[in-house]
C-alpha cells in the first residue's frame, strides 16, 4: 500500500519534469533500441542460416567442378562450362563406405526459356531420377524425371514454382511445350517449393530435365559432369568422407602433390562457418555499440540524478521532516531511476521494432523479434536503473534533514 | 499536569574542522505542557533554531535528555524519530517548503504518504478547510500568495493530527497582514487544544503566545507567561482595509 503510494508519487513527480525525465531516458532508449535491432537481425540471420542448411541438407556434400577459392562466400554452383568430373569419379565415390546417394547433375544458369509470348531466364539442371532423393524434393504435381526419360534422352522437363508463375500465370503447364534455348521440352511436372538455394538464390526458379538430354542435346557436354551431390548416412561422417572424396578425385585427376585441387567440396559445416565469419564481426561491433549506449545512458541518468539530489535538497529535507525514513528516500530515488530506465526500455523496444521493420523493408534482411528480446530489454533497463540509481539514491537518503532544509 | 515536552540540560556542540567547537546550546532545560502556546524568542544565532530542531526530533542533542510525550528520544533509532515526526509533530517553516509544480492538495497529502492512513485525500481536504483554503485545493504554490502558501504549509503540518505544531519563523517571509493571518490560525489551533511552539526573533509576534521563552547565546534567559496575549484576529480587523496583494 505504502510502496504503491510512493510509486504513484514518483510517477507524478517525473511527469512534472517531462523534459528532464525524457533527457534521462534518451541513452536507455538508444541502447535498448540498438540491442533490439541487433538481436532481431541476428536471430533473423540465424533463421536464414538454419533454412539454408536445411535446404543444403545437413548430411550432404557438394562436389563442384573447378577449383579455386572463394573466401568468405558460399560457393555458387559450378556450371557445365567448367565441368571436369568424370564417370569414373562418380563410380569411385559411390563405392565409399557410408555414401548413400550419389547424384550427378549438369547445370547452366540464365538459360532463356519461352512459352508462347511469355519468356524468362532460369537455371536448368540435367539430373538423374535420384535427384529427388538427394534433395528430398520431387514433383508436387505431375511426374518427376524417370529412368526411362534419361535412357531415351527424352525432351521432358519439371518446372519450379517461380517458372510456373512466370510462364504459366493462369494456365496449367502440364503437357505444355516450352522452349529452352532453341529446344522444345514438354512439361511433365511441377517441383515442390523450396525457397532459397544453398547459395542463397531462388531455388524455385529452376527447370529440371533428364541428365542425358542436358549433356547431349542442350549443353553439349557429353563427357564430363558439372556437379555431384553426395548424401552420406550420418552427418558425423561428413569430414572423413569428404577427405576420401578429395583423395579419389586428386588421384583420378592425376594431380601432383603441389598442385591445387581442380574441384571443390562443400558441406553444411562449411556453410555455417562462412556465414558466421561474415556476420559475427558485425554483430560483435553492434553489440558493443548497444553496450556503450547503455553505459553512457546509465551515466547520464546518474549524473542528472546526482544534480537533482542537490537541487531537491529542500524536498528531501522536507520529506524527512514530515516522516520519511532514510529508506523511504532511498526507495523513492531508486524507483525514480527504475521508472526512467524501464520506461526508456519500453520506448527503446518500440523504437527498436520500428527500426527492425524499416531495415527489413529497406534491406530485405529477415529479422525476428522475439520475446527473449523484450525480456532482455527489460532486464537490461532494470539493471541499468539499479546500478546507476543506487549512488544518487544513497546520497539523497543520507542527507541530514536540518542541513537539507537550510 | 501533562508535560508533552521535557528537555533536561540539553547541550548542542558543533565541531567544525575538528578543533573549533561551537556551543549552540548549553544546559537548556524546558518543559512544555500539552495545549500550551509557547514562543521561543531570540536573536539570530541565539540557538533558537537548534532548539527547535531538537524539540522536533530533526536532530539529536550532544548532551542532556529529551522526553517527548514521556518517551526518551535519545534512545530512539533514526527510523523511530522519523515515525515520531510523522505522527506527533507538524512543522511549519519560514520558507514554506512547498513542493513546486504540486497542487495544494498533494502538498498537504505528503506526510500521509509516510503513514499508514488510507483516507489520504479526505484528510488533506479537511486540513485545507481548517486553514480556510478549501477553494484553493488545486492551485499550485506559484498561484498562491505568501500567506496562502504558509497556510497550505500549516494544513500540511496539521494533516496527520499531531500533538505539537512547531513553527520556525512562520511569518518571516510575510507582510504584516499575512503574518497576522497565519498567527490567527495558530491561535485558533491553540484554542482547539493543540500544543503550538513558535520560534521567532520578533517580540511583536511572540506576544501572541501565552508564554515566551527567551533564549540568548545558547542559554534560556527568561520565561514569561502572558495573561492577555495579543489577539491576531482583532488586530486584523483593526488594520485598514486593503485589497489583497500578490494574487
Amino acid at each position: 500500500m505504502k510502496i504503491l503510494r510512493l510509486t504513484t508519487n514518483v510517477f507524478k513527480g517525473l511527469g512534472k519534469n517531462k523534459m528532464r525525465s525524457f533527457l534521462m531516458m534518451v541513452g536507455v532508449i538508444i541502447g535498448i533500441a540498438t540491442l533490439i535491432v541487433i538481436l532481431s537481425i541476428t536471430q533473423g540471420a540465424n533463421k536464414k542460416i538454419m533454412a539454408r542448411i536445411n535446404n543444403f541438407g545437413p548430411n550432404a556434400i557438394m562436389v563442384h567442378s573447378g577449383g579455386g577459392k572463394m573466401r568468405g562466400q558460399i560457393r555458387g554452383p559450378s556450371t557445365v562450362s567448367m565441368a571436369n568430373l568424370a564417370r569414373k569419379d562418380l563410380q569411385n565415390i559411390s563405392s565409399i563406405e557410408g555414401v548413400k546417394i550419389v547424384s550427378p547433375f549438369q547445370l547452366k544458369m540464365d538459360m532463356p526459356i519461352k512459352y508462347q509470348s511469355q519468356f524468362t531466364t532460369t537455371t536448368v539442371m540435367g539430373v538423374m531420377p535420384n535427384w529427388a532423393d538427394a534433395w528430398k524434393r520431387g514433383a508436387s504435381k505431375g511426374d518427376f524425371i524417370q529412368t526411362e526419360d534419361v535412357e531415351l534422352l527424352k525432351k521432358v522437363c519439371v518446372i519450379g514454382q517461380t517458372v510456373k508463375k512466370e510462364l504459366f500465370p493462369d494456365s496449367n503447364p502440364i503437357g505444355a511445350e516450352l522452349l529452352i534455348g532453341k529446344v522444345k521440352f514438354r512439361v511433365q511436372g511441377i517441383l515442390q517449393k523450396r525457397g532459397a538455394s544453398p547459395a542463397g538464390t531462388d531455388f524455385d526458379n529452376l527447370v529440371i530435365i533428364p541428365f542425358s538430354t542436358a549433356s547431349r542435346r542442350l549443353m553439349n557436354q557429353p563427357k564430363y559432369i558439372a556437379m555431384i551431390r553426395v548424401i552420406v548416412d550420418d552427418p558425423s561422417h561428413l569430414k572423413i568422407i569428404s577427405q576420401q572424396i578429395s583423395q579419389i578425385l586428386r588421384r583420378n585427376h592425376h594431380l601432383a602433390s603441389q598442385e591445387e585441387d581442380d574441384f571443390k567440396l562443400t558441406s553444411s559445416t562449411q556453410i555455417v562457418k562462412m556465414i558466421k565469419s561474415v556476420s559475427g564481426t558485425l554483430h560483435i561491433f553492434l553489440l558493443l555499440i548497444a553496450g556503450l549506449s547503455l553505459l553512457v545512458g546509465g551515466i547520464v541518468i546518474m549524473n542528472i540524478m546526482l544534480i537533482s539530489v542537490s537541487e531537491r535538497k529542500h524536498e528531501i529535507g522536507l520529506r524527512k521532516a514530515v516522516g520519511a525514513r532514510s529508506k523511504d528516500i532511498l526507495l523513492q530515488f531508486i524507483l525514480e531511476s527504475l521508472v526512467i530506465t524501464l520506461t526508456g526500455g519500453i520506448l527503446g523496444f518500440i523504437v527498436g521494432i520500428l527500426g527492425v521493420k524499416i531495415m527489413e523493408w529497406v534491406t530485405n534482411m529477415p529479422a525476428v523479434v522475439s520475446w527473449e528480446a523484450l525480456a532482455l530489454a527489460f532486464g537490461f533497463s532494470f539493471i541499468v536503473g539499479i546500478i546507476f540509481g543506487v549512488q544518487p539514491a544513497r546520497k539523497a537518503s543520507r542527507l541530514d534533514p536540518v542541513e537539507a532544509l537550510r | 499536569m501533562n508535560k508533552i515536552i521535557q528537555a533536561k540540560d540539553i547541550t548542542q556542540i558543533y565541531r567544525k574542522n575538528g578543533a573549533v567547537t561551537v556551543k549552540a546550546l548549553q544546559d537548556v532545560s524546558v518543559d512544555i505542557e500539552k495545549g500550551e502556546f509557547a514562543a521561543i524568542m531570540g536573536a539570530s544565532g541565539s540557538g533558537k533554531s537548534t532548539l527547535m530542531n531538537i524539540l522536533g526530533c530533526l536532530a539529536r542533542p550532544t548532551g542532556g535528555e529529551y522526553f517527548l510525550d514521556g518517551e526518551n528520544v535519545n534512545q530512539l533509532s533514526d527510523d523511530d524519530l522519523a515515525k515520531i515526526r510523522n505522527r506527533k509533530i507538524g512543522f511549519v517553516f519560514q520558507l514554506f517548503h512547498l513542493l513546486p509544480r504540486t497542487d495544494s492538495l498533494e502538498n498537504v497529502e505528503l506526510p500521509l504518504l509516510y503513514s499508514d492512513r488510507s483516507d489520504i485525500t479526505k484528510l488533506a481536504q479537511k486540513a485545507l478547510e481548517v486553514v480556510g483554503l478549501a477553494d484553493r485545493i488545486h492551485h499550485y504554490p506559484a498561484e498562491l500568495s505568501g500567506g496562502q502558501q504558509q497556510r497550505v504549509a500549516i494544513a500540511r503540518a496539521l494533516v496527520n493530527n499531531p500533538e505539537i505544531i512547531l513553527a520556525d519563523e512562520p511569518t518571516g517571509n510575510l507582510d504584516s497582514r499575512a503574518g497576522l493571518e497565519v498567527i490567527s490560525v495558530f491561535q485558533q489551533l491553540h484554542a482547539e487544544g493543540k500544543t503550538v511552539i513558535l520560534v521567532t526573533h520578533s517580540r511583536e509576534i511572540a506576544e501572541h503566545a501565552n508564554r515566551i521563552i527567551l533564549i540568548k547565546d545558547g542559554r534560556i534567559t527568561g520565561d514569561e507567561r502572558a495573561q492577555n496575549p495579543l489577539n491576531a484576529r482583532d488586530e486584523l480587523e483593526s488594520l485598514p482595509e486593503e485589497t489583497e496583494v500578490a494574487q
